[in-house]
């Protein structure tokens, strides 16, 4: 509804032409380290660590703005199952699209279920430290997609995502939509808890608005509450910024510590379908 | 020792019975001779014998005279009509039904009502206004909509929400903590389209009186402030109408007599028809690719009131209230329906049991809901929430004496509430997702209150009120002493002072700070307790060669139990709302809430001033604790409202508004996020600090308005032309912070930040034809 009002507001704006660059001074802050560490199992342990900045503080313009906001130089170690890895500060990209990560460990994530992790991060000069926590959950798969073509206009049609959830633990899913390919920006990204459920069967639907031979990506995360929380705080963040009738939101972050930090770390479990619509 | 308070009553009335041995009363109505409206204010006077007193808000009086064989005369008068004058023997009770004419000048047509300047230097009342129709008539207004609820943003204490909404933040209160009834049926959302109308259509409303501070025993409920809407009772001489074309809405209202002198009704209805026009676009485009449908929107209302006089002694009045706001959506995604609005209802019966008793029972119904419901083939979303209040209460007037006026009453109301209810899924149930709650409580009343007249000079108004809430499990009862008093110096210049607390045990939860119709209400529970204020103030009424009246207050009020959301609080779809909520403080405070006030003459209105500071903290989940400004924390307030009439058919009207900046939380700070394979980078996600801590730029606003008067065969009309923000200046209503990037490799560049400030509304004219017959 938030989001209605906020769209006819920015129509009458826009046609109104009542923006203006204003010339403003904000409260002082002081800069924070921020942590990005996703343990999918597969992959190897690795994580970016970077800073966060005063928000009129410049960006470059290339790649040494990049430099100058990663945190280098850490310690940081990951434990679990009575095992402690060491995280080296070596630098990863994954593509399509591009994902960084300036500390990479050689070891592979598994994927058992309940081990729980815990993070340990010694800032470089003195800058105090990080700790985290998670535990592996277990994947929830996609049972069906279905796909319905539209009574009115037979040329479109939608697709309905199925999963079967458990009715007896509380669960919090992540559904990220991508159309055509898996690193365009997703049509949909959107959090669901399962508290207000009442059935096992959860349904995940887009409008009518797929074609013939369009390709679409299903992938549903099964996420940890503290990353729930994480991700809501963001996305609240980001949509006060813009909208006015949008209560901001702080950071809810799951990594603590002396160097006061911002971020999430969590294990990343998810199950994918990749569907060519036919008739 | 248990003391029954019916008891109590009885035992005062008989001791103040006994000192009014040696004097008799002279008693009835006072109305308006055209249309036998009551009315409420009015003064009649002793002449010769320094005796005088007001007709109450039914238009009943009640004066002490000492018996004489020999005839007094008394006078009766009421602002903008032709005093008259009559004499009585005052041997015995006199029962004297009077009836007034209006003076008949087009320049008396706007004016501050209220009571007169003396009354009000006299007064035990203070922080106290009233506002007619007509006022609200002349001045311009948003798009020429009338609107009398935004009228009282310009008044000194009473801050505006945001550009052109009707938010009332009342002394440094929330925009929930006013208590708005409208003929004592509480409305629970008194806005339309998002807050930038109100319900209250200008046509059937009579006249509005808001307390800020000071308030009387018979009002509970709420914290800050006390807003008694009075629905006009329609003509009980002849028929009549009256409506408007505007560039919004159009409005007619008809009234005249069932049955002459005794009865009448009044049918009063507003429509917008915005929807008219995007409909015919709508299909204009119909079948156009690329053409994305106009979203229908529209609002009505519909007043409607009758009352009867049963005998000598009893009056009865039923009014109702229907309006609703609707918005649909239709295309291959949604099939959208959102709409919201309230419905009241009062059955109002009043009884003179004697000269010097009044008794008035009434029963009201209130409703406010919403609805949100999305069909599509196979699966719906249905989402509402709604409150529902049901109230009985009897308030009696006994005058023993000129020096005692007292009330007393009782009342309970039954709530009932729905909150945050959803139900979507499947039509086959296969798929089914339920949130929400219900809950009902039990609020009770009883108050007593005596205007005492110690001297001439001395007036006490002293009362409490016992209020309790029940929600099973949970039960609070509390006691709200009040009292008020006014030292008067002379006829133009006196002293006042007044302490009242206030109990409120339903509570708004909004998350923007601005009012949307999905704000729920939500009663006290065992975790929730009831929020309370406390507020003291002082203050000087001097009155200026009897043309120009002066008012100042200071005050002081605290808030305790005061309710907000932790930060990032999801309120639909949680199970348990109470969780999202968090408890604190908050206090408020002004040295100088100035108003000077000219009704007389070609020029009239006022100038307002108020220097404040609000505050709220002690909330565990919000700023660790610490004390921060409320958003409408605007530290100076000035608005200058003037209306001068060239001539009988001409009048110029003008205001001008200069508020502080409000508070803003904006990002402190900005981090990059990356997120997961799979979804896109974030290169900016501000961080937020402490609340509040940024203050926007100041908002000044002009408006302009022309009322042309003239006649035709069959009807008096009047043409008004409105400019709002005239200098057409860009007042901020947000700043937000805008990012511009550059697509760059292996990542996007940032090119420019900078800070943007958002404005409303530019120079807006407006042309609204009224007329009557």
């Amino acid at each position: 509804m938030k989001n209605l009002l906020f769209l006819g507001l920015v129509l009458f704006l826009f046609a109104c032409n009542l923006t203006k660059d204003v010339q403003i001074k904000l409260p002082d802050y002081s800069q924070q380290p921020v942590v990005e560490c996703y343990l999918e199992p597969g992959k190897p342990f690795r994580l970016l660590l970077s800073r966060s900045y005063s928000f009129f503080d410049p960006f470059g313009l290339d790649s040494s703005f990049i430099q100058k906001t990663v945190i280098q130089g850490a310690t940081i170690t990951i434990s679990y199952d009575g095992k402690t890895i060491q995280v080296p500060n070596i630098l990863s990209i994954e593509a399509n699209p591009v994902k960084l990560f300036n500390y990479t460990a050689t070891e592979i994530v598994p994927a058992t279920v309940g081990t729980e992790y815990i993070l340990n991060i010694t800032l470089p000069d003195g800058g105090g430290n990080i700790t985290g926590r998670t535990q592996m959950v277990k994947p929830v798969p996609i049972d069906s997609i279905v796909v319905q073509w539209s009574p009115d206009i037979d040329s479109l049609a939608r697709a309905l995502t199925y999963i079967t959830d458990d009715t007896k633990t509380t669960d919090y899913y992540r559904r990220l939509l991508n159309y055509s390919t898996l690193d365009s920006f997703p049509q949909q990204d959107f959090l669901a808890p399962d508290r207000i459920s009442t059935t096992a069967l959860v349904a995940f639907g887009t409008g009518y608005e797929l074609k013939e031979g369009d390709t679409i990506f299903n992938t549903i995360y099964h996420i940890e509450k503290p990353y729930y929380d994480y991700l809501e705080s963001v996305q609240l963040s980001i949509a006060a910024n813009f909208n006015p009738f949008a209560q901001p939101s702080t950071i809810k972050s799951n990594v603590t510590g002396s160097a006061n930090p911002l971020g999430i770390f969590t294990t990343l479990v998810y199950d994918r379908d990749t569907t060519i619509i036919k008739k | 020792m248990k003391q029954n308070p019916i008891l109590i009553c009885g035992l005062l009335l008989q001791v103040f019975s006994l000192t009014a041995q040696n004097t008799t009363t002279v008693s009835g109505s006072l109305k308006d001779a055209q249309n036998g409206e009551t009315l409420i204010g009015a003064t009649v006077e002793a002449i010769g014998l320094q005796k005088g007193n007001v007709s109450n808000e039914y238009g009943f009086y009640s004066l002490s005279v000492p018996i004489n064989n020999d005839s007094i005369t008394l006078r009766f008068s009421y602002v903008g009509y032709t005093p008259i004058y009559k004499k009585v023997l005052p041997t015995g009770p006199v029962k004297l039904n009077i009836t007034l004419s209006s003076a008949g000048s087009v320049l008396n047509e706007v004016e501050v009502r209220a009571n007169g300047y003396r009354e009000k230097v006299r007064s035990t009342e203070m922080s106290v206004m009233t506002l007619t129709t007509k006022e609200a008539k002349a001045l311009p207004a948003l798009f020429g909509e009338v609107d009398i609820i935004k009228i009282l943003q310009l008044k000194p204490g009473i801050a505006s929400g945001s550009e052109g909404t009707t938010g009332l933040f009342v002394r440094g209160g929330n925009s929930d903590q006013n208590l708005i009834v409208l003929d004592e049926a509480v409305v629970y959302n008194a806005n339309h389209l998002f807050g930038f109308f109100s319900t209250f259509n200008s046509d059937a409303v009579k006249d509005v009186k808001v307390y800020k501070g000071g308030f009387p025993a018979q009002y509970g409920g709420r914290l800050s402030s006390v807003i008694d809407v009075r629905m006009k009772e329609g003509n009980n001489q002849k028929f009549s109408g009256s409506g408007g074309l505007g560039l919004i809405s159009s409005r007619l209202t008809l009234e005249g007599p069932i049955q002459k002198g005794k009865s009448s009704f009044v049918v009063s209805g507003r429509r917008t028809y915005a929807d008219i026009i995007t409909r015919a676009i709508n299909k204009a485009n119909e079948g156009k690719a690329d053409y994305n449908p106009i979203p229908d929107y529209y609002f009505y209302d519909l007043n409607t009131k009758i009352n009867f006089t049963l005998g000598p002694k009893d009056r009865l009045f039923l009014s109702g209230y229907f309006g609703r706001d609707v918005f649909t959506f239709k295309n291959e995604t949604f099939n959208f329906l959102f709409d919201w609005g309230n419905t009241t209802g009062t059955a109002r019966w009043n009884h003179v049991f004697g000269p010097k008793l009044f008794a008035n029972t009434t029963f009201t119904f209130s409703d406010y809901r919403y609805r949100i419901q999305n069909i599509l083939q196979g699966f719906s979303f249905k989402l509402g929430s709604n409150v529902k209040d049901a109230n009985t209460k009897v308030d009696f007037f006994y005058q023993p004496s000129n020096a005692h006026s007292i009330r007393f009453g009782a009342n309970v109301t039954y709530h009932d509430f729905v909150v945050g209810r959803l139900k979507a899924g499947s039509n086959d149930g296969r798929v089914n997702f339920e949130a929400g709650q219900n809950f009902n409580g039990m609020e009770y009343g009883l108050y007593f209150a005596d205007e005492w007249a110690i001297s001439n000079a001395l007036k006490v108004n002293y009362g409490g009120r016992i209020s309790a809430w029940s929600n099973n499990p949970a039960f609070y009862a509390n006691f709200e002493p009040r009292i008020s008093a006014n030292y008067t110096f002379n006829n133009n210049f006196s002293f006042k002072a007044s302490y009242a607390r206030m109990n409120q045990y339903v509570h708004l939860l909004a998350s923007s700070g601005l009012s949307l119709p999905t704000d729920i209400w939500y009663p006290s529970t065992k975790g929730i307790k009831p929020e309370k204020s406390d507020q003291v103030a002082i203050g000087t009424t001097y009155l200026i060669g009897n043309k120009v009246l002066i008012t100042w207050e200071a005050w002081y009020k605290w808030l305790q139990n005061s309710v907000d959301f932790v930060d990032g609080a999801e309120i639909f779809g949680s199970k348990n709302i109470e969780g999202e909520l968090t408890i604190g403080r908050g206090y408020a405070y002004s040295p100088l809430e100035l108003e000077i006030e000219k009704k007389d003459g070609r020029l009239t209105g006022w100038i307002g001033y108020t220097l404040s500071w609000v505050r709220r903290g002690r909330y565990p989940d919000i700023n660790n604790g610490a004390y921060f400004p409320t958003r409408f924390d605007t530290r100076h307030n000035i608005s200058v409202v003037a209306l001068y009439s060239i001539s009988k058919r001409l009048q110029l009207t003008a205001t001008w508004i200069y508020t502080s900046g409000y508070t803003s939380w904006l990002p402190s700070g900005r981090m990059s996020f990356q997120d997961m394979q799979g979804a896109p980078l974030n290169l900016v996600v501000p961080v937020y600090g402490p609340r509040n801590t940024f203050r926007v730029p100041p908002y000044i606003r002009a408006d302009l308005g022309v009322v042309w008067k003239f006649r035709t065969r069959h009807l008096e009309n009047d043409l008004t032309l409105s400019v709002y923000n005239a200098s057409n200046r860009r007042n901020p209503y947000f700043i937000y912070l805008d990012v511009a990037t550059q697509k760059g490799d292996p990542v996007d560049f940032v090119t420019g930040i900078k800070a943007k400030q958002v404005s409303l509304f530019p120079v807006l004219p407006s042309l609204t034809w009224n007329f009557k017959f």
